[in-house]
């Protein structure tokens, strides 16, 4: 709050002062949020009850962190139920397969998804960029596609995953958290090395801070693009594969909400949706924002369904927050 | 030919038995009405369409229930491919146009069997297909002043189960494995499903008789596995040791919740759950279920299109049924772990073949309106 009132005194700071308001406000919501719960019931504050929120949002925030390089450039992808469904699936498949073990080669499975989870996304990608179609539009129906696959590839069964090796993901636990949250911590810290240490993330930035500089400076921007989608189907498939470890079932169902998840925990997390603006620690705070609700408001005791009118409200304070209206002339 | 010719002497006889009637009482015009109204005998078809409007198949529930169209269409020597699929995606306005385009392709010459998604859309879906002299069977869905009987022979027949009764046996079950004492949290379907509001009122019946165990909480699970295991997550939470057993409205819900206990090391939670799904009752024999309630969603599916179709190619003809032939439960069996191996290998690892002529065998009463 001091950052606000320097800010009004001195005028010429107004800017910074906004800026980093709407950086840590996300950061505060979830410090308010966790407090405003533990003031009701203190068991919220427990150790195990943190392990069951990271555990339910582990897959999710795979997810978000995925989809969080296609908002930076601007885009949207919304295939990550389809994608998800038909990588959890190909793991099944290809892991029941080769063993079912991933003490044999089934564990070539894992690296299977992913490539299936890239894969998917480089065709999305193509079609975004190569036919034209706008990404919201092209990501979408990709979803769809990748839902009815899943369909035709298990003819509505859901396949069990048994393997005790390949369920300690879930079962065993470090320091009172159990190894999928260690995973998922693994692959946000690789998902901030592309975002901040490549090119490749760097670009992302430019490409949604301002397109036609991007092009003017001779940046290739259909290949950034492809290659986002393609990085947001492998975070796709690793989320994935979390959602079969914590479950132990692979189905098309396997994908259903992480639509609805991930893009408001992104969006919650200060990830402006036109672009520039965010990163895979936003990200990882408006999933925790997400799930803290999901928890809390049974924690509490509150009905399930004021929490989507909960999660609703914040969707807009968010923006509301992260978005400089002044500097907006139309909203379409 | 000879049915129609028996068609048309049945005919002659009501509207002149009205006729004598009403005329007795000075209202002949009345069964000028009754005669040409819809309760009127029509010719029956011949090869029809079948087809069966649903929501989707990634449900394992709806997967089921087609599984049994696709076997009955199997039995009359067709491909299975010969039935045809209205998806409605959970849509009553899709699902009322495809049928209607289905009508107008078909020129009327159509069995449908359909769940209308949900309750208010079942009666433009009757008069469409009543309208245009198809025969229409219905699963689940419709409002209560909606009745088969009111439309002649073409709107065949509607089955539904009710939850309440075996929910409560379920919940009882539940209740004496928890030694009667304790706490129980409930893990629900969509708030506002009638199947999730039944069966939760199952439990609430059940608990009436076991004042010492506590209803902890109820919360909607929205019948998936991930939300349930999101909400078991959190009741533990919430309710720590306090839990001592858990209801679940089915069992999608059941696998949720057995892997947030399993999570935490949690391994001999008395569970119940309902639908009785392969995977289930393999849990059941396993005694990591104590019971789950199967309600036959092949044969559902399956019966309800053999109904549509032998009434529409004359085998039977509805409107000589008794009521309760036309408003029926479905079947409910209990699975508990002694029986549930001998149940799967008689229900669920090798489908049986049932005489989709037996209309009513395995059929539960009549539909009782509170």
């Amino acid at each position: 709050m001091a950052t606000i009132q320097t800010a009004d005194k001195a005028g010429t700071w107004v800017g910074i002062g906004r800026e980093t308001l709407v950086k840590w406000a996300p950061l505060l919501v979830l410090i308010v949020l966790c407090g405003f719960f533990a003031a009701i019931e203190p068991r919220f504050l427990s150790t195990r009850n943190f392990a069951r929120i990271l555990i339910a949002a582990s897959p999710a925030l795979m997810v978000a962190t995925g989809v969080t390089f296609v908002i930076i450039m601007g885009s949207i992808d919304l295939s990550m139920e389809g994608t998800v469904s038909v990588c959890a699936v190909s793991f099944a498949f290809c892991f029941l397969w080769l063993g079912g073990t991933l003490a044999s080669w089934a564990w070539l499975a894992l690296p299977f998804a992913m490539l299936v989870g890239a894969a998917l996304g480089f065709v999305n990608g193509l079609i975004h960029v190569k036919l034209k179609i706008p990404s919201f539009m092209a990501s979408l129906a990709m979803g769809f596609v990748g839902t009815g696959l899943a369909m035709v590839m298990t003819g509505g069964d859901r396949i069990r995953i048994e393997d005790e090796l390949f369920r300690s993901l879930l079962t065993e636990r470090v320091l009172g958290f159990p190894l999928m949250v260690y995973v998922a911590g693994v692959f946000l810290l690789i998902a901030w090395f592309i975002q901040t240490r490549t090119t490749l993330g760097r670009n992302f930035y430019a490409v949604g801070g301002g397109e036609d500089l991007a092009i003017a400076s001779g940046l290739n921007v259909s290949r950034v693009r492809v290659l986002g989608y393609t990085v947001a189907g492998v975070f796709f498939a690793v989320g994935a594969l979390l959602a079969v470890g914590r479950i132990g079932i692979a189905e098309t169902a396997t994908g259903n909400d992480f639509m609805f998840l991930s893009v408001t925990a992104v969006v919650v997390g200060g990830t402006a949706l036109w672009g520039g603006i965010g990163g895979v620690w936003n990200t990882l705070v408006g999933v925790l924002i997400v799930f803290v609700i999901g928890n809390g408001m049974v924690v509490i005791g509150l009905p399930g369904y004021v929490q989507d009118g909960v999660l609703g409200i914040l969707v807009i304070l968010a923006v509301i927050l992260s978005t400089d209206r002044k500097s907006i002339s139309f909203v379409k | 030919m000879s049915t129609f010719i028996k068609d048309f002497i049945e005919k002659e006889k009501i509207s002149r038995r009205n006729f004598l009637f009403a005329s007795a009482c000075g209202l002949g015009s009345v069964a000028a009405i009754g005669a040409l109204g819809p309760g009127m005998a029509r010719a029956a078809l011949t090869d029809p369409t079948i087809a069966w409007s649903y929501r989707n198949r990634t449900n394992p529930y709806w997967n089921e229930i087609v599984s049994g169209g696709e076997a009955f269409v199997q039995s009359l020597g067709m491909t299975k491919d010969a039935l045809t699929h209205l998806i409605n995606e959970g849509s009553s306005e899709k699902s009322l146009a495809d049928v209607k385009a289905v009508l107008a392709k078909t020129g009327g010459n159509l069995a449908l069997a359909i769940d209308t998604n949900d309750a208010p859309n079942a009666r433009p879906v009757v008069e469409a297909v009543a309208a245009a002299g198809a025969y229409v069977s219905t699963l689940w869905n419709k409002t209560d002043d909606l009745h088969p009987w009111d439309f002649g022979d073409n709107y065949v027949s509607h089955m539904s189960w009710s939850d309440e009764g075996p929910a409560e046996q379920t919940a009882r079950i539940l209740l004496e494995a928890m030694g009667g004492k304790g706490g129980v949290v409930h893990l629900g379907g969509i708030a506002s499903n009638n199947p999730a509001i039944e069966r939760l009122n199952g439990l609430k019946n059940a608990l009436k008789d076991y004042p010492d165990v506590e209803l902890l909480a109820a919360e909607p699970a929205d019948w998936d596995t991930q939300k349930a295991n999101q909400v078991m997550s959190a009741f533990l939470t919430r309710y720590g040791d306090e839990i001592t057993g858990v209801h679940c409205a089915n069992d999608t819900i059941a696998y949720g919740v057995l892997e947030a206990l399993r999570a935490e090391g949690i391994e001999d939670m008395p569970i119940v759950s309902y639908d009785g799904n392969p995977q289930a009752v393999q849990l059941v024999a396993e005694r990591k279920i104590l019971a789950t309630v199967f309600t036959n969603p092949h044969w559902g599916g399956g019966i309800t299109a053999a109904l549509a179709y032998h009434a529409a190619i004359g085998s039977f003809k509805p409107s000589e049924e008794p009521n309760e032939h036309r408003e029926f439960y479905g079947p409910t069996i209990m699975v508990r772990p002694d029986d549930a191996l001998e149940f799967k290998a008689s229900y669920l690892d090798s489908v049986p073949t049932y005489d989709w002529t037996d209309f009513w065998g395995p059929s539960n009463g009549p539909i009782v309106y509170k």
